[in-house]
Parts: structure tokens; sequence; C-alpha cells
């Protein structure tokens, strides 16, 4: 217990004196979780847009594997990435193992059915209400799903935190494909798991400690939203 | 614009969904002008015709011909029972339906708003808009395309009684003139104001099409009479 207590004080310590190995780690997650929901945010927004608002031969099949992969287990997709990526891999000329761009790969492919089926769901509701309405105007498809981005702007909101939390989070793949090695691709859930592995408690309470907070106010951000859009004529959710 | 010499022909249209029959062999002849009252009791058929001359629906069989004009797709406007308003300022959903925006078409937008009582709430989140006010942009919205015809279905129903007379009162004085219309309404007396000629709907099958002064004079059916009557709504 009193292990514990001590760890504690000494990772509040390496918070409120901003070591220099904490930040580096923090803003190198931070980094990663940036670009992999920027990117997922950019194919998959339109992607689920789309596949909401238009019908084709084999849309249900598409949609069925895309929520399948929702539910994709992170170290699997680590595995498949690393076999990708290694040096006998199809993509192993790259050199990308082992690097952030790799890392920032591997959550991309684990967030971007969760943003894509996230928005699918949203815009197909809207779609309810608009289709004809773009149908009797002869709206362009591409002016009609800008349209269904526009006005579910609010919940899309949401969803774009979803897969924020959902990055900053995740260590099963990142830490296959990332290697967690010091300084270069260390982020806050490796580490996590590491030092505690190291006994070395202090400074993976400090980043478990933020990573929690970085989840509650994710989560208090999305509760306010939502409070707010529901409060907002012409909400969806 | 659609004139009296356009005539707009319908032949032989049937719609079935799931092996029902919802509109059996139609055959129409309309003018190009005035205002056409779709009358009949409910699941008659009415608003599966209108979705048909807008073009919203495919026909199973039969066809709908323009003659004597250059009327086609592009020219028609339907609004439907229940507003469809974006999410966005009353002039920006305005603005939305059209290809290209350009200084002429946003004067006209803050005209048919002024004409429809809305020009102080132009720059208001249309979702804020009450069930009337919803109505009357979705009617000024319609007009902006400039189109031929206008297809109107029950635009009047639930909404407040000043949204009523706003809108058949620009119906009859702003748009009749230079457009067809095509009206959906349950309500014999607003019929009665606004009807040029009738068709009457019964069961999925189009049962009289007169002057709207001979059917509510000498309904030809037992059917119309009833319906005048408000036997069967």
């Amino acid at each position: 217990m009193n292990d514990i207590s001590e760890a504690f004080i000494s990772s509040l310590g390496l918070i409120l004196f901003l070591d220099a190995e904490l930040l580096e780690i923090i803003l190198l997650s931070f980094k990663i979780t940036f670009y992999a929901v920027l990117i997922s945010s950019i194919l998959g927004i339109p992607l689920g847009a789309f596949l909401a608002s238009t019908h084709f031969k084999f849309r249900n099949i598409v949609v069925s594997i895309l929520f399948g992969m929702m539910g994709l287990p992170p170290v699997v997709v680590g595995l498949f990435v690393y076999l990708i990526f290694s040096r006998s891999g199809s993509l192993g000329w790259m050199g990308l193992l082992y690097s952030p761009t790799v890392m920032i790969i591997a959550q991309v492919i684990l967030i971007l059915p969760i943003v894509c089926c996230l928005t699918f769901q949203i815009i197909e509701s809207l779609h309810t209400r608009y289709h004809e309405f773009f149908r009797s105007y002869r709206i362009a498809k591409l002016k009609s799903v800008i349209a269904y981005i526009v006005d579910s702007r609010f919940e899309l909101t949401t969803v774009v935190l979803a897969g924020i939390g959902r990055s900053i989070s995740e260590v099963g793949a990142i830490i296959i494909v990332g290697g967690n090695i010091d300084h270069i691709t260390r982020v806050m859930t490796t580490a996590i798991a590491l030092e505690t592995s190291k006994g070395n408690l202090d400074l993976a309470l400090g980043l478990g400690i933020i990573l929690l907070a970085t989840a509650i106010v994710l989560n208090g951000f999305i509760l306010f939203l939502r409070g707010k859009y529901l409060k907002t004529p012409g909400s969806t959710i | 614009m659609a004139s009296e010499d356009t005539q707009i022909r319908i032949n032989d249209l049937s719609f079935n969904i799931e092996g029902k029959t919802l509109l059996h062999n139609t055959n129409l002849s309309l003018n190009g002008d005035g205002i056409t009252v779709l009358l009949g009791a409910n699941g008659a058929g009415k608003t599966i015709l209108l979705k048909l001359l807008t073009g919203l629906l495919i026909p199973c069989s039969g066809s709908i011909t323009f003659e004597g004009g250059n009327l086609s797709i592009k020219t028609r406007a339907f609004v439907s029972q229940e507003p469809v308003i974006l999410r966005r300022s009353v002039l920006k959903n305005m603005l939305f339906v059209l290809e290209k925006i350009t200084s002429e078409k946003s004067t006209l937008a803050k005209e048919l708003l002024s004409l429809m009582g809305l020009d102080k709430k132009e720059h208001q989140n249309a979702l804020t808009l009450s069930a009337g006010e919803k109505q009357r942009l979705c009617l000024a919205r319609a007009i902006i395309t400039d189109p031929e015809i206008l297809l109107l279905d029950e635009p009047t129903a639930n909404i407040e009684p000043n949204s009523t007379t706003l809108i058949e009162k620009y119906l009859i004085q702003k748009v009749r003139s230079s457009r067809k219309i095509f009206f959906v309404t349950h309500d014999i007396n607003q019929a009665r104001r606004l009807a040029d000629e009738i068709v009457f709907i019964h069961t999925g099958r189009v049962i009289e099409h007169s002057s709207a002064k001979n059917f509510f004079e000498n309904p030809k059916t037992k059917e119309a009479r009833k319906y005048i009557s408000g036997k069967i709504n």
C-alpha cells in the first residue's frame, strides 16, 4: 500500500514538474492520435455518408464487412501490418516498421471502420428525411453527400471524439508495429505496459493519470455535445 | 413556362408495390396550365399519381408525356406534406436547390421570402420556424427553381390558418397564371377555392375528371357525391 502511495505521489510530481520523458511520450501519443483520427475522418466520414445515401448491388455486403471490422482485434491488426511492413513483407522496402508512421497506419485500420460505421448510422437517418427532396430537385450526388455531412456536423463531432478515444487508448497493435522504442515509438499505453512490467510504477501511474484524464475529458465533452445537440432543432441523436 | 397549348398525357399508367396495385391503368389528358386538384379518400392513390408525375416513382407500366411544349423533368418542383428543411438558415435553404447562385437569384430568393412573410427571418435557423413557416419556405424554395409544373402534396395540412391563406393567395395571384399546378388536398372547401379542374381518384382508379364547376355541381359518380358530402374521407 505504501509503495503505491509513494508511486502515486511521485507520479504527480512528474506531471507537475513537466518531466521531459513524460512530456515526450504524451506528445508522441497525441501526434499519432491526431494523424490517425484526421486520416480516418477524411476517409471515413465521406465513405460513411456515401454508403448511407447510395444504393448499389453489393452495398449490404460492404456495410456488413465494415460493421464487422469495428470489432477488429488490435493485436491481429498489429500482426497483419507487421507482416506487410516487415523486411520480407510486400511493403518492407519502405522501411517503415518501428516508426510512428506505421503506428498511424495500424491505428487508421482500427479507427476507420468505427468512424465510417458511426457516420453511416447518423447519416442513414438523415437520408430517410432528405432523399426524396434531393431526388425531386435533382441534387447532384456530391452536393447531397456534402449536405449530409454539413447537416450532421454536430453529431459527427462525437464520431471524431469516439475515434480519438479509441486511438489514444489503443495498445495491442501499436506495440507490435511500433516496437515501443524509447524516444521513437514509445507512447502512453505502450510505456505504461513496459514501466509496469519493470516495476517503475511512478512513470506508469503518471502516464495512467494523463490517459485517464484524457478519456474522462473526451467522454465528458461527448456528453456535453450530446446534451447540447439534443436541444438543437433537427437533432438526429 | 407551361402554356395552354401544352398537354400532359397520362397513358395506361399503373403502379404496383409487392403485387398490390395502387394505381390502375390511368388515362388522362390535362391542360398545361391552371390548377388541377387531385381529390380522393385516404389511400386512394393521389400521392402515388403526384409522385409519378414528379418522377419520384417509376411507373410499372404506361407513360406520361408532355406534348406541344418543352416540358422536361428539370422543370418540375415537388413540395411534400412534411416540409423538408435543411439544417441551415432560411436563405441558405432557398439557395441550396439552385445549380448556380447568381446575384439575381439571391435577390429573387429575398423577394420570394418577403412574399411568403419570411423576410425578417432569412438568417434564422430554418428548423426553428413554425410548421406553417416551414411550408411557406418549401413553397418559395420550389418557386425559385422556376418550375413549369409545381406539384404540391397536401402543403397546407397541419399548418396554421394564416399560413394556409398566405399560400393559397400566393398560388392564385402569383403562380397560377405562369405555371401548371397539381395540388393534392383533402379539404373540399380548399379544392373549391383553388381548382380549375378536378381529378377524383377512388381506390387507385381515376373515376372523374372534369372542371371544378362541373365536379362540384354535377358529380357523375356516387363515390364523388359521397366524398363531396363528407360521407367518405
